[in-house]
């Protein structure tokens, strides 16, 4: 594996937050929430990386730690070998250029101030990226186009209640394109919009991976999307990784039985279907106080000796097909 | 006969003078034991409609005509009283959002007596034992009646909110998507629950969601709703199957699935009309493939194609909707 082909390394990142409960917790040990524990993966250039898990697994902590929006308390994260953990402030600025964030909730993060000009438009005049207001305008223009707001002119004049969700959520890629980044991470970018106009935005931002050069990380608790917007993917279970491979190879043939279950109990859009669901017992516990050995345990079909003695590693179970269990 | 019977439910709300036509024409039956999933996007018109049958309507909401029958009763005509006497006994509603349907600062167990006493001539006590009684049903600890929102997770606060819609013996439940903000694996125990507890009582249900793959896999009939008409209505397998309007097929075809071989996609270009000023002819014809001229004058009938395959569209059951 030669490290230039990897876009991003993750090496050992962990987030603990701390929690303070009552008096007593001044003399007791020190807890910590292991929002994100110990995860170590790479994305290669021009992949679309999945990362699913059910709410609270870390997976949107994870994301922004990556992108220090939120410290890390350990471990590293190479953007194209550079490390992101120890920059400086400047230096991270330059780095947020060439790595964008989209969030989920479009109503929520336009302001409804601003016409789409100015929000598209902003980040390019704040980082002085642009020579004069009318290579700006220009610039501007052309992401709408290709973000397919057209008439572009139109569009720019507009402000966020004069379009619908989906039209919205392009405005969001279109601010984050214009500057021109190398990796695009989307929290849940579609989960907001209706099925119908869900799709459109998820063809968008495949056309535009390729249009633009991108590499793409997705954020999804939906494993069916998943198969369609991402070729590997990233199972999380309580902070960890619990499988990570190939996207078809995963969700055809699963090994981690975490990941057994949730493939398992996913709906289909199909009466016919037959399912055989895998019912985990009792529900996610906190990632407070962890169960000892493997996390998944307490609630796993295949529970077997040695499974509670220690935390299992990620191994290699076929080409490029992590998973880190004991059986 | 039926537990619920909707004939020609018409629901406007008015933005000032302006009637926007939320709810028009919606016809169906649902019957003991029967689960009906009613599918759409937002904004189509299936919340009201659930709003509609139990009268809680926003005060600008109005249920201009049409008729509902929940086993035999009129509730149209009903006066706000009556009405109020029937909600829980007769018919509840379970929220999507189980998180804000509590009182944060009451214990759960007290929320769900007191709506009982307030039906029932019933002691504190006896209220409290039927409640206890429910939550082992649901699979909660009876101890946690004494339990705060706030200590509950979101599975186990819809396992309470389920409880609750029973307490009083209804006969009809209306589920107003009662797992979307829920896990996968979560959403499954609640369904399975959902769907024992609806044997066991001889509940019919109205089930509300956006997401077809849950219809599929939880409902016998299904109604698609677009732009507040009922556009086809069946059994599941008839609608999903043997799809009769071109809408149900593009949004059939645009839900992802983890089985079978990879396709593209559909999407529907376009969005829905705004409901203050609806295109005239079919409602869906700006956004259909097949629309032809008599779509965009003429208003198609909802008409059963085929025995209990119901579809409002003037080309249906000519259309080669494969699937």
């Amino acid at each position: 594996m030669s490290i230039t082909k990897n876009i991003l390394e993750v090496d050992e990142l962990q987030k603990w937050f701390p929690v303070r409960s009552g008096v007593f917790s001044l003399f007791g040990e020190k807890r910590f929430v292991k929002a994100v524990d110990k995860v170590t993966f790479s994305i290669e250039e021009g992949d679309s990386l999945c990362i699913v898990g059910e709410s609270g697994c870390g997976k949107t902590t994870l994301a922004r730690t990556i992108l220090r929006l939120i410290e890390p308390t350990g471990g590293k994260a190479l953007f194209r070998g550079q490390d992101i953990t120890n920059m400086n402030r400047e230096e991270l600025q330059q780095m947020r250029l060439r790595m964008q964030l989209i969030f989920q909730n479009p109503f929520e993060v336009l302001d409804p101030r601003l016409p789409v000009r100015t929000l598209v438009g902003e980040a390019l005049a704040i980082h002085n990226l642009v020579e004069d207001e009318d290579e700006l305008e220009k610039r501007v223009l052309s992401v709408l186009e290709d973000v397919r707001l057209v008439p572009a002119e139109d569009f720019a004049r507009r402000y966020t209640h004069e379009l619908s969700g989906g039209q919205l959520q392009r405005v969001c890629i279109a601010r984050s394109l214009i500057l021109r980044p190398h990796l695009v991470i989307a929290d849940e970018p579609v989960s907001m919009l209706d099925a119908s106009i869900r799709t459109e935005v998820m063809n968008l931002m495949e056309d535009l991976k390729n249009e633009y050069g991108l590499t793409y990380i997705f954020i999804t608790h939906d494993l069916a999307q998943a198969r369609y917007i991402g070729n590997q993917i990233i199972v999380m279970y309580l902070g960890r990784i619990a499988e990570m491979g190939p996207m078809e190879e995963v969700i055809q043939n699963p090994v981690h039985p975490y990941t057994k279950a949730l493939v398992s109990n996913v709906p289909i859009p199909d009466p016919d279907e037959e399912r055989h669901r895998i019912m985990l017992p009792g529900e996610t516990p906190t990632p407070i106080d962890l169960p000892p050995g493997c996390r998944f345990q307490p609630r796993c079909q295949e529970y077997g000796e040695g499974c509670q003695r220690e935390e299992p590693e990620l191994r290699e179970v076929a080409p490029g097909h992590f998973v880190s269990c004991w059986r | 006969m039926h537990v619920l019977k909707v004939d020609d439910l018409t629901t406007h709300y008015y933005l000032g003078n302006r009637p926007v036509r939320a709810v028009e024409n919606v016809s169906f039956t649902i019957d003991k034991q029967e689960t009906l999933g009613v599918a759409g996007e937002s904004g189509c018109g299936k919340t009201t409609t659930a709003y509609s049958i139990m009268r809680i309507l926003p005060a600008n909401g109005e249920i201009i005509h049409g008729s509902v029958r929940l086993d035999g009763e009129e509730l149209t005509t009903k006066t706000e009283e009556e009405m109020r006497q029937l909600r829980w006994r007769s018919a509840s509603i379970v929220f999507q959002y189980a998180m804000n349907a509590f009182n944060p600062v009451l214990r759960i167990g007290e929320q769900i007596v007191e709506v009982m006493m307030e039906k029932f001539e019933v002691t504190k006590e006896e209220a409290v034992n039927v409640v206890a009684g429910l939550f082992d049903e649901v699979g909660l600890e009876p101890s946690r009646l004494r339990d705060y929102p706030h200590e509950f997770s979101g599975g186990m606060l819809q396992r309470a909110i389920i409880a609750q819609a029973l307490s009083c013996d209804p006969k009809l439940i209306i589920a107003d998507e009662p797992v979307t903000a829920l896990d996968v694996i979560v959403q499954n125990k609640i369904l399975d629950l959902l769907r024992s507890l609806q044997k066991k009582y001889d509940l019919g249900v109205l089930f509300i969601t956006h997401d077809l793959s849950v219809v599929a896999e939880n409902c016998e009939s299904t109604a698609i709703m677009y732009a507040g008409n009922i556009v086809e209505k069946g059994s599941t397998s008839d609608v999903f199957k043997r799809r009769l309007h071109p809408y149900t097929h593009k949004l059939v075809g645009a839900f992802p699935s983890i089985t079978g071989p990879k396709k593209r996609l559909e999407f529907i270009p376009g969005t829905p009309p705004n409901l203050l000023n609806p295109p005239p002819g079919c409602k869906f014809h700006p956004r259909c493939p097949f629309a032809e001229d008599i779509c965009k004058t003429s208003e198609p009938e909802y008409l059963e194609i085929n025995p209990g395959h119901f579809a409002k569209c003037h080309f249906a059951g000519q259309l080669e909707l494969e699937g």
